[in-house]
Parts: structure tokens; C-alpha cells; sequence
């Protein structure tokens, strides 16, 4: 059931899209830190600050580490490509 | 599951097979989708010309005035921001129940999310007497200010709610690449080398065990924080610390709501009768009549601590919405949200494919009168003795609503027409598999045999 | 520190509005005629509230003068979410025109209504453009402004007061309100200084403020005879 490997350009693209999405998560962690120095410099409630920088920052790195996973995972786990199975299947 | 345990999956399927009715929508769009589009794009467009004006005056074109300075935008900010909850949460709490007759369900649920999040998350925007400015937001955006909450909540929730659309999708996609489907290159693109291998599978579903049990924390915080924003001020009727899981219960109740209507629309659109069977509608239905209860208890509770403790400001916006101004709003709401829903979904004669479309739209219009009946009185009824505004909403305020409500539509019919709109494979895997899980599992809740029983053989698992 | 407030003498008060007319024509207020003020939009940054009471023939009014209140705590600053408002070292509230988004949560969030907005570009017909002050920005659409208490004379008494090589005094600064009423109601000053006006009227028992129990400590005091 071996199927052809997609064009090299839209792995490329593919590989690229990941990639955007690390750029946006980590822009949005450097969003909220320096949000949190904003608010340091203007002493404002730095409970509040901190905390959402606590709870928000994780979440958007979980988002784009599960993403990664996925694509790798996918890709590790093809049979085409003339690449070794890792894990030798049943029929 | 393990890996071993899964036998080879037919996810390459021929070009016929007994879901390929699914495809149906994708591989033979035509003149329906370019007419209801069109129309749809038409509204929408006409709705930013009319706008446009907005931009060009200022916010003097809306019906907004000095006490009430907010109104429709926000009202629908509020609204649509909790129609998203259907989605993501009722999909992600029912895949982590294991409820099997969540599959051709959850993907509905979560295309609501994801089009109704971007429409809500954008009201403020248009809200806004700078939109220009809005980027100041990023550049010197204040934490402190519930406003910022939200911003973060928002977005969080719209990433996680995306990728946990796009990541069950992924085995349907490759199937719609291997048929050949134009665009051909998106698809490929968008499949990530899917083949169907035990492993791709394997990582498929720890994707989606981890992003379920991230998205229910995220759903919750979205509304809770959209009620700080009015919490969290000193206003009367706002000031409350019911206001939370008031609104996260108000969210999820109109958001099963909207589910419902979508799912009766498209069956009916689309030929899903085969898919979306009267015990779909049976069950979450019930979860309709759950939540209305809860919603009436929350109203209760909310209003009757305001009216017993008979403080002076408190009482004129109580009374503002009882018997004032906004009494028919407010008596309506009540009708709508808890008298239809909980008549109509209590007796099996009326809970039919029509009697829930009527429940769940009257959830629907009530949840909205709920969000105005928040908003504004509160506004309308200053502390000082000021003149008690009245908010008339302009031409543009009501051309936006029905521009909002023409790009939940015309979301729909752009995702229907290039993605399935109930999750082929998932329905195929429960097909394949479930039943037997289902029949283990449900066997491993039944008591355990006697350990000693006569002429009982001994278990191996003890 | 300085620490401006004010105190408006409600027995004193007539109602004659001379200070909102004199505010309206010292910060540039903008005039938005009687089609929007009917539409609940009139443009003040102080205003007159009326207090009625009695009943039958024995009613009684009086007037209550409102500018924005300074809070020390106050509760628009909080919720303000690009630093637009913001409490000044010396107590004032400010409003930045130029970094206002126009959210309006400010005025959602003040419990004394003391913000108003620019539903529109601001118009000031016929001679009135020519009377415009040119010591106060003019405001463009879309933004929230609000009562700054002068600010601009406060910077101005500071120059004069540097120029002439001496401190501040109290009295140095009077805003446009204070300086209009006729009856002499509205006293303005430096409530830090123990020895001021302004501190010993606000620390008088005929003093009294609005809604103090909502803690947002407000900065201007109403003197009015205890019954």
C-alpha cells in the first residue's frame, strides 16, 4: 500500500507551516513577557500580570509542541519512502 | 489502544464505500454553493459598506449614548463568544466520557467553534471608537485590565480549539487526497503524509487525548473572564461574583443550542438522516433541558440576591429590567431560555426533530436577550441621578448582527464545501472497533465473579 | 508631594452653571448641539446634578456641581487596557488622546459617569473656532476625555512659579470652574498641605464626598450644612 511521497514543495510548505506556528506562539510568549515588564515599569497589579503570563504562555507552547508531535509523529510513522519500518506490522 | 491490537485499517477506502455519502457535498459542490455563498457574501458586504460609515463619522452613527456605552457589539461579542462553547467543550467533555454517540457530532461542534470564536472575538474591534489603534493593544496592552484577560483567553482558545479541529481531521483529509479531490496540492498539503499506519494512529489519538483535556480548562476560562469584564467593575447588577460560572453555564446552554440547529439544518441540507439519528437529538436534548434548569437556577440565585438586599442602586436596575424599560426583554428571556425549552424537552411527544429546532432557537434568541439584559440595563441606570438612558440601536449595529450571523453561515457552507462535515473516519472506527470496546468496557463494569464462587473459574486479571 | 483636590461648597452653589459654561470654553469642549444632546450625548466635563427634595409646595432643589472625582483608587485607571488613563504623581487622572483605543470600558467602569466621548469629530460652529484655547489640545473622534482639573494652568503657575524662583504657593492655581463662580463655592488647592484652604475645608465636618463607601477615594469634596 506503499503511496508516493507528496511533491518536495509541499513538504517544504508543510515543514514551513509548522515552523510559522512556532513563530506565532513564541511572538505571543514574547507578547505577554514583555506585557509583563509594561506593567512592572508602570506599577500596575503585578498579581494579575504574572499570573496570566503563568496560565497563557504553557498553554500556547503545549498547542504548538502537540502540533510538532503530530507532524513528526506522521512522518516517522510512513511506510513510503522506501524507509525501514520501525515497527514491523501485522498482514 | 495498542498498536498491535489494531488490525490493518481500510483508510485508503475505494471510490465507493458506505460513508462516501459524506464526500458527497465535496466532490459534487455546484450551483448551491456558489448561489448560497454569493448571497451570503452579499450581506456581508453590505454590511461593511454600511459600516464603512461608522469609520468615516465615528461612533455617532450607533444608537450608543453617554450612560450606555456599549450595546449591540458587545452584546454580540458576549453572545457569539458563547455559542462557541458548543463546540470544542461539549465535544471534548464527550470524547473524554467516551459517549460513542458523540462521532458524528464533535466535528459540527467544533467547526462552530472555530467560526463563531473569529466572528465574537472581532466584535471589540468593531466596537472600537480608534480601530486604528487597535494594535495598541500589543504594543501597550496592560494586564491588569480585564480586557487583556480576555484577549489572551481568546486567543488561547482559538489556537487550541483550531488545531484540535485540524488534528481528528487529518485521516480525512488524506482520504479526500487519495480520491484525487481538487485542489488536489491542498489537501495533499494539509494531510501531513497520513497513511493509515498503526503509528500515525497512535500519535493521532495521544494528539487528541492531550489537546481534549487542554481545551476544557481553556473553554471554561474564556467566559469566565468575558463576564470579569463586567464583574470586575463596581457597576450594580455587574459586580457579582456569580458572574463566572453564570456565564460558562449561559455559554454552554446556548451553545448546545446552536449545535442542535446546526445539526437539524444540515441533515436536512445535506441528507445526514442516516448520521444524525433522533438519538443524537435525544441526547443532547437532554443535556438542553439540563442546562436550562441550571440556567434558571444561576438566574434565580443572581437576581434574587439583588432583589433582597434592597440596595437603592442595585433595586433601580432590578427593577429597570422587571417592570421598567426592559421588562419586555427580560420576561421574554425568561420564557425563551426556561418555559419552551424545559415544556417542550420534558415530554417525549414534543421532543421531535422539529420541537427541538423550536427549543433550541428560542435557547438561542433568549441567550441573546440574556446577554442585552446584562449589558445595558446596568449601563442605562447610573449611580448619580443622571437622565436613565435609553439605547436604541442604529441601522449599522443591525446590519452587523446579520453580517455576523451571514459568517456563521457562510462558514459553514465554505468548510462543508471542502471538508467533511462528520468525521468519515471516526465513524468508520466505530463501526470497526467500538462496538466490541464498547462491549468490553461495558462488561468491566459489572461486578467482578466471587473469588471463591463454586465451580467459578478464577479470572486471570484477580 | 502635591496632592490637588478641590471642594465645592454646595450652600455657596447658585446652579448658575457659570463653571460648566467657563469649562466648556477653557478645555475646548466641543460643541454638540441640541440633536445629540437629545440622544443623551451632551458634552460636559463638569455638570451640574440636581438634587430635589422635599414634596408638595415645600420642594426643594439644589445643585450639585460634578467634575470628575481624581480618585485615588480609581476604577477606570484599572480597567483602562493601553495605559490611556492613569493616576498622575499628583493625584490627577489623566486621559492620553492619542493612545486612547476608544473601548469605552473607562466610562463602562466609572461609578460617577465623569467620561465622555467624541461620537463624532468635534465641531465648534461659527466664532467659537476661533475661541479655541490654545494652551489644551483639541480632541479628535472616537476618544474618551474627561476633566484634567486645568491641568494646563497647573503647568503654567509651575513655570511662573520656577521663573520667579520660588515654590508653588496655595492659591497659585485656580481652575477655570473655581475662578468663574460667582459665589465663590469652589476652592481648589493642595490637599497635602496642612495649611491650605483646601486641607482644612476638607478635613471641616461640613464635609462629606459621593459614594465614599464604593473606596474609590475621591479627591473633590462637597461642603454642605449637617442637618
Amino acid at each position: 500500500m506503499a503511496r508516493q511521497a507528496e511533491p518536495k514543495w509541499i513538504f517544504a510548505l508543510q515543514v514551513a507551516s509548522v515552523c510559522a506556528i512556532w513563530v506565532f506562539v513564541l511572538g505571543i510568549s514574547a507578547w505577554i513577557v514583555h506585557l509583563l515588564r509594561l506593567s512592572h515599569r508602570l506599577h500596575d497589579v503585578p498579581s494579575a500580570s504574572v499570573g496570566i503570563s503563568i496560565v497563557a504562555i504553557p498553554v500556547f507552547l503545549t498547542g504548538a509542541s502537540v502540533l510538532t508531535y503530530v507532524f513528526v509523529g506522521l512522518q516517522r510513522g510512513r511506510q513510503a519512502a522506501g524507509k525501514p519500518i520501525l515497527e514491523p506490522e501485522e498482514g | 489502544m495498542t498498536e498491535e491490537a489494531r488490525p490493518e485499517s481500510p483508510d485508503i477506502p475505494a471510490a465507493e464505500f458506505e460513508d462516501s455519502d459524506l464526500l458527497r457535498p465535496i466532490v459534487e459542490s455546484g450551483v448551491g454553493f456558489r448561489v448560497t455563498s454569493s448571497l451570503l457574501l452579499l450581506v456581508l458586504l453590505t454590511g461593511w459598506v454600511i459600516f464603512g460609515r461608522q469609520l468615516l463619522y465615528g461612533l455617532g452613527v450607533t444608537g450608543l449614548n453617554q450612560p450606555v456605552a456599549w450595546g449591540f457589539y458587545i452584546v454580540n461579542f458576549v453572545f457569539f463568544i458563547g455559542i462557541s462553547h458548543a463546540g470544542t467543550l461539549i465535544s471534548a467533555i464527550l470524547r473524554l466520557s467516551q459517549a460513542e454517540w458523540r462521532r458524528p457530532i464533535t466535528r459540527m461542534a467544533e467547526v462552530i467553534t472555530v467560526v463563531v470564536l473569529a466572528i465574537g472575538a472581532f466584535h471589540p474591534v468593531l466596537d472600537l471608537g480608534r480601530p486604528d489603534r487597535a494594535l495598541n493593544i500589543f504594543t501597550a496592552g496592560r494586564l491588569q485590565s480585564p480586557l487583556l484577560w480576555d484577549v489572551s483567553s481568546i486567543s488561547a482558545y482559538f489556537m487550541a480549539s483550531t488545531v484540535y479541529l485540524y488534528i481528528p481531521m487529518i485521516p480525512d483529509i488524506a482520504i479526500l487526497r487519495d480520491r484525487g479531490v481538487w485542489p488536489h496540492w491542498f489537501y495533499t498539503f494539509l494531510a501531513w503524509g497520513w497513511e493509515g499506519t498503526p503509528r500515525q494512529h497512535a500519535v493521532l489519538e495521544r494528539a487528541v487525548s492531550i489537546l481534549m483535556v487542554l481545551v476544557i480548562p481553556i473553554a471554561v476560562s474564556v467566559h469566565t473572564v468575558i463576564s470579569y469584564i463586567f464583574a470586575m467593575t463596581l457597576q450594580p447588577g455587574w459586580h457579582s461574583t456569580i458572574f463566572g460560572p453564570y456565564f460558562v453555564v449561559g455559554a454552554i446552554f446556548s451553545g448546545i443550542a446552536a449545535l442542535m440547529m446546526v445539526m437539524i439544518v444540515l441533515r436536512r441540507v445535506f441528507h445526514l438522516e442516516r448520521y444524525l439519528k433522533q438519538v443524537h437529538f435525544d441526547y443532547l436534548s437532554r443535556l438542553l433541558l439540563i442546562m436550562s434548569l441550571l440556567w434558571f437556577y444561576f438566574t434565580f440565585s443572581e437576581y434574587l440576591t439583588a432583589f433582597f438586599g434592597n440596595e437603592p442602586s442595585e433595586m433601580r436596575v432590578f427593577f429597570y429590567k422587571v417592570s421598567g424599560p426592559y421588562a419586555p426583554f427580560f420576561w421574554a428571556m425568561v420564557v425563551t431560555n426556561f418555559l419552551i425549552p424545559v415544556l417542550i424537552l420534558s415530554f417525549r411527544r414534543t421532543r421531535t426533530i422539529p420541537g427541538i429546532f423550536i427549543a433550541s432557537l428560542s435557547v438561542v434568541i433568549g441567550m441573546w436577550l440574556e446577554r442585552l439584559n446584562i449589558v445595558v440595563p446596568s449601563l442605562a441606570n447610573p449611580r448619580l441621578p443622571l437622565p436613565t438612558g435609553y439605547y436604541i440601536p442604529g441601522l449599522v449595529e443591525w446590519v452587523m448582527f446579520a453580517g455576523g450571523i451571514a459568517t456563521f453561515i457562510l462558514g459553514f457552507v465554505i468548510f462543508a464545501r471542502f471538508f467533511p462535515l462528520i468525521s468519515v473516519w471516526e465513524i468508520e472506527e466505530g463501526r470497526r472497533l467500538s462496538v466490541a470496546e464498547t462491549t468490553e468496557r461495558l462488561e468491566g463494569y459489572l461486578p467482578d465473579p466471587l473469588p471463591s464462587a463454586p465451580g467459578q473459574p478464577v479470572s486471570e486479571g484477580g | 508631594m502635591t496632592r490637588w483636590g478641590m471642594a465645592i461648597d454646595l450652600d455657596r452653589c447658585t446652579g448658575c452653571g457659570a463653571c460648566m459654561a467657563a469649562c466648556h470654553q477653557e478645555n475646548n469642549l466641543a460643541a454638540v448641539g441640541a440633536e445629540q444632546a437629545e440622544k443623551s450625548r451632551s458634552f460636559h466635563w463638569l455638570r451640574l446634578l440636581p438634587e430635589v427634595s422635599g414634596s408638595g409646595s415645600e420642594v426643594k432643589v439644589r445643585y450639585l456641581p460634578q467634575p470628575c472625582f481624581q480618585c485615588h483608587n480609581p476604577p477606570c485607571v484599572k480597567v483602562c487596557p493601553v495605559h490611556a488613563t492613569y493616576l498622575s504623581e499628583e493625584g490627577i487622572v489623566g486621559q492620553i488622546y492619542s493612545r486612547c483605543i476608544g473601548c469605552r470600558y473607562c466610562m463602562a467602569a466609572c461609578p460617577y459617569n465623569a467620561k465622555v466621548f467624541n461620537w463624532y469629530e468635534p465641531e465648534w460652529p461659527g466664532e467659537l473656532k476661533q475661541k479655541v484655547n490654545p494652551d489644551v489640545s483639541t480632541r479628535p473622534k472616537g476618544v474618551v476625555e474627561k476633566c484634567t482639573f486645568c491641568h494646563q494652568r497647573i503647568l503654567t503657575a509651575r513655570e511662573e512659579a520656577r521663573a520667579a524662583g520660588r515654590e508653588l504657593r496655595d492659591g497659585d492655581v485656580t481652575p477655570a470652574c473655581a475662578e468663574s463662580c460667582p459665589a465663590q463655592a469652589i476652592v481648589f488647592g493642595d490637599l497635602d498641605d496642612p495649611a491650605s484652604r483646601i486641607s482644612r475645608l476638607a478635613r471641616s465636618p461640613r464635609a462629606f464626598r459621593l459614594y465614599e463607601d464604593l473606596g474609590t477615594e475621591p479627591k473633590v469634596y462637597y461642603l454642605a450644612e449637617k442637618e
